[in-house]
């Protein structure tokens, strides 16, 4: 018999970080395993994480697949399971079992241009391909990340976004004025359009919430980007991680297994019950 | 007699000038012997709809179901629905009334008298046939059902394949309507209401307890009891995971510490845990209409369990539901003649 | 080579096998799956049940598996212990050919890119000795229309046909010949008169009327087309959203994993692996609250789709064998036969 593929492994939390405060908290987890024990992840792949008593959920690695002593995960306190490991604390042991899903075909897009479009929680799943992109600068042409934020305080990983502006162009932005922003005010969608990106040579990854994520594809498609340019990832309820508990189908897919990374080609074709 | 043609010209009138919105009824279908629910809004599809005693569910659930949407449509059409109810079915609709699910103006009830019969009990049915497949049952006299098979026509008895609860019926004549099809029959000569609870209440508390231990073992938990069940409306039941009444406003804390009442497995302690929920929630407002025991896939006499509160109700308060839909509800109202002294 | 075994010589048979043997016995007026007494004279096996009102899907994967327990005391590292099933061999008896042809469909789903050890264990410990249908047990049976048969061997480990006063009995399997040869004496070799007899029935078998949606490759393209069709919300009117079209359908696997805390200090309890059904409205509820599949018409469409077009384009083949239990149980009459020649048909 093969490996039981439901047993996750035991991992222990090495670092907590308060993203955002308030109704809508993300935490940012550091999370070690025992030696041997950790697995190797590609861009834009997640897993299952336990908080055992409580359940499971799936949650995006955030950390690139460069980073070989930690895994990254920054969770936005939703429900249950999310609420339970708020509350933990440095040391504290929780389960994860992946890594699950597809991956951004990063491998294809050297020498391109890079336009990552971020809102809300959705920096963290395309961020491990921000932190390869930059530790391998030199395969890459142009890097331009748009993320924003409700307001500046619910702008997630705000150091590191500043460390970037050197190597990437960085168009911060909040969805309403407020006292002291330097950066754009208005929604995503709009900041893409009225700062102006090419389409040659480049490819997009958009994730945030559907809303955003619907507007940003139209106004792409307005600049001229072709679906084949466009990437993004979508979410669906998950139990299993792997393809047999039948929550996340979607058309012949399981997002779980074909998921959760789609071109906008590929998405298009995919009922949208997502 | 109720003729199935001075139904479908009352419907027809009704949706031709109107006056509903909707027609809830009959159709045959295509599943068995048993007819279907019709939606009927078109006058010219009220030839669809059928009388006969294969008519066997309670629409009155979809009356909730429509309210449930309502709610959520930005420009409702607020005309009433009309609904054809047996007496049972009358009798739910008069508990909505009572409970202020809907107002009076918003149902219009045409009653359909069962008579001296009432509904088939498609298990029975099939027994009755020994094998043979029935695909139309007719009344036939006051007490028989002609039956259609393959191999011709059958005269059954109606006790041998009339549902449990039409036997013990005590409402086979629509308590409130609107306009009503068929007779009142005073005397059906059928058990007398309670008989197939008394024998159970008469076996030791031992027997009882393996009895519905056996059963509740059985028990899938495709919940098809609670969906089928007119009373059943609650958004929420503590059987329901935790995620089924979240909307984009709800907390997370909230969603964090709601309690899970019943585990998702299907053993003896949580399933016997849904089913006395279930019951006691129904003390007081259960109408007899069995539901919930027809479509059990697995048989489990979870009528026996409506019943044994119906009977305690009765016998506690002198209350029956569904009676009178001005009335107050049994859990909604206090008398001063309370049996129980705490309450005094 | 086939073999005779004499119908009185059922439970003889059962009594030789090294196994824990079920077959269908009707209880409290349902047709189940019963363990059969050892000893009794007959072993009380006989099968002379239409079909069961529950498939034998159960057997490889039960409504409830715990997957692993946790313990952990404050402030320390949960122990976590690994629960796999390891069951004694099992024996199905009377498996109806809709039923049998429902075990590879499974297969497919436990199996592949991940397999799932639990129902892998319990798989390989269960065989399925199927009785052939010489008429169709039920007025709903639509196998013939979803490429099946009344006397399909697929997914059986032996085939029975009724001759009346015997069985002819045919190993499907390396399994079902061992099945075969643990009956020893029990059986005879079949002479050609009684070949002959069970293929007759089996052609006359095949010759019974069913309930049919016409053309099976044009369901797939239908369903394709009518998506997005009105037809969806009008077909699931009615539909009370219960679960018993998914509950006793033979290849329906949807599954809830929860937790079960059995004790607080240390906390301890169970991972559990539950049957769950996509016509729940809390099926696919995100934690946001936002629901993919929001109406009864766009879950009945899901079921439908996931056997008639997502498991086709997937696996070659129809998630349905054609038992026709989800027509039966409906409580108010959904089929789905009549629901693919609506789609079909527009």
């Amino acid at each position: 018999m093969t490996e039981n593929v439901y047993l996750p492994k035991l991992a222990r939390i090495a670092s907590i970080k308060d993203e955002v405060v308030g109704a809508r908290a993300i935490k940012t987890f550091q999370v070690e395993f025992p030696d041997g024990d950790m697995f190797e992840h590609e861009c834009g792949q997640c897993a299952m994480i336990s908080v055992f008593g409580k359940g499971e959920m799936m949650i995006s690695i955030a950390s690139s697949p460069l980073v070989k002593d930690y895994k990254q995960f920054s969770i936005m306190r939703v429900g249950k399971v999310t609420t339970a490991i708020h509350a933990m604390k440095v040391g504290d042991v929780i389960g994860v079992r992946g890594p699950y899903g597809n991956k951004f075909p990063v491998n294809d897009w050297k020498g391109k241009n890079l336009v990552f479009i971020g809102g809300g929680c959705g920096l963290a799943p395309i961020w491990p391909i921000i932190q390869t992109a930059v530790a391998q600068r030199s395969d890459f042409a142009n890097i331009t990340v748009f993320y924003g934020g409700r307001s500046s305080r619910d702008i997630m990983y705000r150091a590191e976004l500043e460390k970037l502006r050197g190597v990437a162009d960085v168009h911060l932005s909040v969805d309403q004025a407020e006292e002291g922003w330097e950066g754009y005010c208005g929604f995503v969608p709009a900041n893409v359009m009225s700062t102006g990106v090419a389409p040659d040579n480049a490819i997009a990854i958009t994730c945030g919430p559907p809303i955003m994520i619907k507007y940003v594809i139209q106004n792409l498609k307005g600049l001229g980007f072709a679906d084949e340019q466009i990437y993004t990832t979508i979410e669906n309820k998950m139990k299993c991680g792997i393809g047999k508990c039948g929550r996340c189908n979607v058309g012949k897919d399981y997002v779980c297994v074909s998921g959760p990374v789609y071109s906008w080609a590929q998405l298009k074709d995919l009922p949208q019950e997502y | 007699m109720v003729d199935i043609v001075n139904i479908r010209a009352h419907a027809k009138d009704l949706l031709e000038k109107g006056t509903v919105k909707m027609v809830l009824g009959y159709q045959r279908g295509t599943a068995g012997v048993l007819a279907e629910p019709a939606f009927i809004t078109d006058a010219g599809q009220a030839d669809h709809l059928v009388w006969d005693p294969t008519c066997v569910q309670n629409l009155a659930l979809y009356l909730v179901n429509e309210k449930k949407a309502q709610s959520h449509q930005r420009d409702p059409d607020t005309r009433p629905i009309a609904i054809i109810a047996k007496g049972c079915d009358s009798r739910a609709v008069a508990v909505l009334l009572q409970e202020r699910h809907f107002e009076r103006k918003d149902v219009h009830v045409i009653g359909v008298s069962c008579g001296t019969l009432g509904v088939v009990d498609k298990n029975k049915l099939s027994k009755a046939l020994n094998g043979r497949v029935a695909t139309k049952v007719e009344p036939h006299g006051t007490d028989s059902f002609k039956v259609t098979t393959a191999e011709g026509f059958v005269d059954v008895a109606a006790a041998d394949v009339l549902a449990d609860r039409c036997l013990e019926c005590a409402c086979a004549y629509p308590a409130m309507h609107d306009v009503v099809f068929g007779e009142k029959h005073e005397d059906r000569g059928y058990p007398a209401r309670f008989t197939a609870l008394g024998q159970l209440e008469a076996k030791s508390e031992d027997e009882r307890w393996a009895y519905w231990e056996g059963h509740f073992n059985r028990c899938l938990r495709c919940y098809a009891c609670r969906s089928v069940c007119p009373m059943c409306y609650c958004p929420e039941c503590v059987v329901d995971s935790i995620e089924l009444m979240v909307d984009p406003t709800t907390s997370a804390d909230e969603k964090a510490n709601r309690i899970k009442w019943i585990e998702r497995s299907a053993v003896a302690s949580e399933n016997s845990m849904y089913h006395l929920v279930r019951a006691i929630h129904l003390a007081g407002r259960c109408i007899d209409c069995a539901e919930c025991e027809r479509v059990c896939p697995v048989d489990i006499p979870i009528r026996m369990l409506n019943n044994k509160l119906e009977k305690e109700a009765k016998d506690m308060f002198g209350y029956e539901p569904g009676l009178d839909p001005e009335l107050p509800s049994l859990v909604a109202s206090f008398r001063d003649d309370d049996p129980n002294s705490f309450i005094r | 080579m086939s073999s005779i075994l004499k119908k009185t010589d059922l439970g003889a048979w059962a009594a030789a096998l090294e196994a824990e043997v079920f077959a269908p016995a009707l209880a409290d007026g349902v047709w189940a799956y019963q363990p059969v007494a050892p000893g009794a004279n007959d072993g009380g096996v006989a099968l002379t049940h239409p079909n069961t009102a529950r498939p034998p899907k159960n057997f490889a994967f039960p409504q409830r598996e715990v997957l692993y327990t946790f313990e952990q005391l404050k402030g320390q590292a949960p122990k976590l212990t690994e629960t796999l099933p390891n069951p004694a061999p099992v024996v199905v008896m009377g498996v109806r050919p809709c039923d049998g042809r429902g075990a590879p469909r499974n297969d497919m789903v436990f199996t592949g890119a991940f397999d799932d050890p639990y129902y892998q264990s319990r798989r390989a410990k269960t065989a399925y000795v199927g009785l052939a249908c010489n008429t169709p047990p039920s007025p709903n049976c639509f196998c013939k229309a979803v490429g099946g048969s009344p006397s399909s061997k697929e997914g059986l480990d032996v085939q029975l046909t009724d001759l009346g006063d015997r069985y002819h009995v045919v190993a499907v399997t390396p399994r079902g010949e061992e099945l075969i040869e643990a009956g020893g004496k029990l059986f005879a070799e079949a002479g050609a008169a009684d070949e002959k007899e069970s293929q007759r029935l089996h052609s006359e078998a095949a010759k019974c009327e069913q309930r049919t949606f016409g053309d099976l490759a044009a369901a797939a393209p239908a369903l394709k087309k009518n998506f997005d069709s009105e037809m969806w919300q009008s077909l699931a009117k009615a539909c009370i959203g219960c679960g018993i079209c998914t509950f006793l359908c033979p290849t329906c696997h949807c599954f809830d994993i929860s937790d079960e805390v059995t004790g607080q200090s240390p906390m301890r309890g169970e991972r559990v692996r539950t049957w769950d059904n996509c016509q729940f409205p809390d099926f696919t509820m995100h934690s946001s609250g936002h629901n993919p599949r929001e109406t009864l018409g766009a879950r009945l469409r899901q079921r439908v789709n996931h056997k008639f077009l997502y498991f086709v384009e997937n696996n070659g083949t129809q998630q349905c064998t054609g038992c026709g239990r989800c027509i039966s149980f409906c409580p108010v009459g959904i089929d789905i036969v009549a629901v693919l020649d609506r789609m079909i048909q527009a």
